[in-house]
C-alpha cells in the first residue's frame, strides 16, 4: 500500500485555477502560442466573410490584418524550429517580426491594394 | 547596497487538510517585514508557521536554491520559496499556491512522484558506451560541452513541468525537465543508450507548443525550450532509420493470412479514408477556386476604347488619298497593361462629309496593310493579299474585306473605337 492510498490527495491544481495572477504569469511565448490559434480561427471566419460578403474594404482588411499577424507567429515558431534564430531572442524576435509584420501591412494596404 | 525597506504585506497561502479533503481554499496572513529585500518567501513561510498557523506544510531542504524542494506558484509564476526575496513581488498582496500538475499532499506540499516518473522514463543516467578506467576529460571549452552548458543545472524542483500546460493536456508528455536532461545525454559522444533514448525523446518532444514558460520560469536559468528544440533538430537527422537500428530487421516469414479487421481497424480506416478524400476535394476545390480567380483576369474580353486620332481640321489629304494615322493607347491584357502603337488607314471623302477608319491588320494573317498612292490600292506585306479603296478584296488569300472602326467626331477630334 503506497502511501498515497493512505492519504486523502487533492486533485493536481490546473495551471491557473484558483489563481488570482493568471494573466499576468502568462508569458510572451504563451501568448504567441495562444494568439496563434485565435487568429488561425479568425482568418477562417474572415475568409468565409471575403468570400460571401465580396468588396468590403474594411473586411479585406481584416482578413489581411489576421493572415498577417498570423503569418508573424508562424514565422518566429519556424525560424525557431529549425534552429535559424536562437531561442535566447524569442522574445526579440516577437517584436522584430511584428514590426516587420506591421510594415508588410502597410505597403499591401496602401501600396498595392 | 540595496535599498532597505520594509512595511506590511498580506500572504495568501493555500490550504488543504487531507483529512477534511475537499477543494482547498486560501488562507491570509498579514505580517510586517522589516527588509523586503533580506527576506525571502521561506522565511515568510517560517515566521506564519511560527506565529500563525503550526500545521502550514511546506518542504524545504538547502534554502540556497540547491535541492529543488521549495518549488511552488508565487503570485502566479513558479519559483523557488527560498530564492524569491519579498521586494521581488511588487503586489500588496501576495499568493501562494502548491506546483500545479501534481497531487497535493497538504497545503503547498506536492507529490512529486510523477515528475521522476517521467524523469526515469528518460533514462536521466548515463550509461557508456565503452568501458574506461580513466575518466574521461571533457574540455569546458568543447562544442559538445558548450551545447549541454546550463542544461546540466537542473535541480528537479518541477517549476517548469508546472508552468507547462502542455504537460497537462498531454498525460504521457514527459514534460520539459525530462527532456531537458534527456538532451544533456543525448549531446553527450560516449552515451552507450543513445538510441533508446533518443527514440524515448521523439515519442515526447513533438508535443512542446513552443510557449517558452519553462524556460521564464526556470530558477537555474536552464531553457528546456531550447534542449526541446535540440531533440527536434536531432530527430530529423537521426530519426530516420533509428526503429531498424533498435530492432533489426527479422527473418522474413510467410505471411499470415489477413486479420479480420476489428472495428477499431476499421473505424481508423474509415477515418483516414474520409480525411484523404476531404483533403482531396478541399484542395482540388482550393486549387480550382485559386486558378479560376487568377486566370479569368486572362480571359475577359479587352474593353473597347475610344482612341483619339487628332484634330480632325488637321487630317488634310487630296481626294481619293487615304491617310496613315499612328494611334497611342495603353490598353489593359489580361494582367498586363501593353502600350499600343499601331497605324490606322484613315479614308476621308470632304464633299460627302464621310470619314472611313480601317484597321491597318489584313484580315488573313494580320500582317500589317499599307496605303499605295500609286496604285491607289491597300497592299498586304505579304502573301500578296489586295485590297480595293473601299476595303474590299481584290486579290490574295484574305478571306473578308479590311475590318473597319466606328468612328465618331467629338471637339473637333477624330476618334475610332478601339479594341
Ligand atoms: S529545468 Fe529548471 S525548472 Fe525544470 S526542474 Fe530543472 S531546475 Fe527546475
Ligand atoms: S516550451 Fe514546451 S516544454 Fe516548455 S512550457 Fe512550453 S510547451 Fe512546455
Ligand atoms: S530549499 Fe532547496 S531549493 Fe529552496
Ligand atoms: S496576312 Fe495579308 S495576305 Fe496573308
Amino acid at each position: 500500500m503506497t502511501i498515497a492510498n493512505k492519504l486523502n490527495y487533492r486533485q493536481p491544481l490546473h495551471r491557473g485555477v484558483l489563481d488570482p495572477n493568471r494573466i499576468r504569469a502568462t508569458q510572451a511565448g504563451m501568448w504567441a502560442w495562444l494568439w496563434q490559434r485565435i487568429s488561425a480561427l479568425a482568418i477562417l471566419v474572415f475568409l468565409v466573410l471575403h468570400l460571401t460578403l465580396t468588396y468590403r474594404p474594411l473586411l479585406q482588411f481584416c482578413l489581411l490584418f489576421t493572415v498577417t499577424f498570423h503569418a508573424v507567429l508562424g514565422l518566429r515558431v519556424i525560424l525557431i524550429d529549425f534552429g535559424l534564430v536562437h531561442v535566447r531572442y524569442q522574445k526579440l524576435l516577437l517584436a522584430g517580426l511584428g514590426l516587420l509584420g506591421a510594415v508588410m501591412l502597410a505597403i499591401v494596404w496602401f501600396g498595392i491594394y | 547596497m540595496a535599498e532597505t525597506k520594509g512595511g506590511k504585506k498580506t500572504f495568501k497561502v493555500f490550504r488543504y487538510d487531507p483529512a477534511k479533503g475537499g477543494e482547498g481554499h486560501f488562507d491570509t496572513f498579514d505580517l510586517e517585514i522589516e527588509d523586503y529585500y533580506a527576506t525571502t518567501i521561506l522565511d515568510v513561510l517560517f515566521r506564519i508557521q511560527r506565529e500563525h498557523d503550526q500545521s502550514l506544510s511546506f518542504r524545504y531542504a538547502c534554502r540556497v536554491a540547491m535541492c529543488g524542494s521549495c518549488g511552488m506558484v508565487i503570485n502566479g509564476k513558479e519559483g523557488l520559496a527560498c530564492k524569491t526575496v519579498v521586494a521581488d513581488l511588487k503586489t500588496p498582496e501576495i499568493t501562494l499556491r502548491p506546483l500545479n500538475h501534481f497531487p497535493i499532499v497538504k497545503d503547498l506540499t506536492v507529490d512529486m512522484e510523477p515528475f521522476f516518473k517521467k524523469y526515469e522514463e528518460a533514462m536521466p543516467y548515463f550509461d557508456p558506451a565503452e568501458e574506461a578506467s580513466e575518466p574521461a576529460i571533457v574540455r569546458p571549452d568543447t562544442w559538445e560541452r558548450k551545447a549541454i552548458d546550463m542544461a546540466t543545472d537542473c535541480i528537479a524542483c518541477g517549476c517548469c513541468v508546472s508552468s507547462c500546460t502542455m504537460a497537462f493536456w498531454h498525460k504521457d508528455y514527459l514534460g520539459p525537465a525530462a527532456l531537458n536532461r534527456s538532451m544533456t545525454l543525448l549531446a553527450d559522444s560516449r552515451d552507450g543508450l543513445h538510441d533508446e533514448r533518443l527514440a524515448t525523446a521523439m515519442e515526447s518532444c513533438y508535443n512542446c507548443r513552443l510557449e517558452f514558460n519553462c524556460t521564464e520560469v526556470c530558477p537555474k536559468e536552464i531553457s528546456p525550450t531550447r534542449a526541446i528544440k535540440y531533440i527536434h533538430r536531432m530527430a530529423i537527422s537521426q530519426g530516420p532509420g533509428l526503429a531498424q537500428r533498435l530492432s533489426p530487421a527479422p527473418e522474413p516469414v510467410a505471411l499470415p493470412a489477413p486479420e479480420p479487421l476489428t472495428p477499431e481497424m476499421s473505424r481508423r480506416r474509415f477515418l483516414g479514408r474520409s480525411a484523404v478524400s476531404l483533403g482531396v476535394v478541399a484542395g482540388a476545390a482550393l486549387v480550382g477556386l485559386v486558378s479560376v480567380s487568377a486566370l479569368s483576369a486572362a480571359f475577359k474580353k479587352p474593353e473597347c476604347k475610344w482612341v483619339s486620332l487628332g484634330p480632325l481640321e488637321k487630317l488634310t489629304a487630296a481626294p481619293g488619298e487615304v491617310l496613315t494615322i499612328y494611334a497611342d493607347y495603353s490598353l489593359e491584357d489580361g494582367f498586363y497593361k501593353r502600350q499600343e502603337h499601331k497605324p490606322v488607314l484613315v479614308e476621308m471623302d470632304r464633299e460627302k462629309n464621310k470619314v472611313t477608319a480601317f484597321n491597318s491588320r489584313c484580315t488573313h494573317l494580320g500582317c500589317t496593310v499599307h496605303w499605295d498612292q500609286q496604285k491607289k490600292l491597300f497592299l498586304c506585306a505579304c502573301h500578296g493579299g489586295t485590297f480595293f479603296p473601299d476595303g474590299t478584296v481584290k486579290s490574295g488569300p484574305p478571306p473578308r474585306p479590311l475590318d473597319r472602326y466606328e468612328t465618331k467626331v467629338s471637339g473637333g477630334q477624330l476618334y475610332v473605337l478601339e479594341a
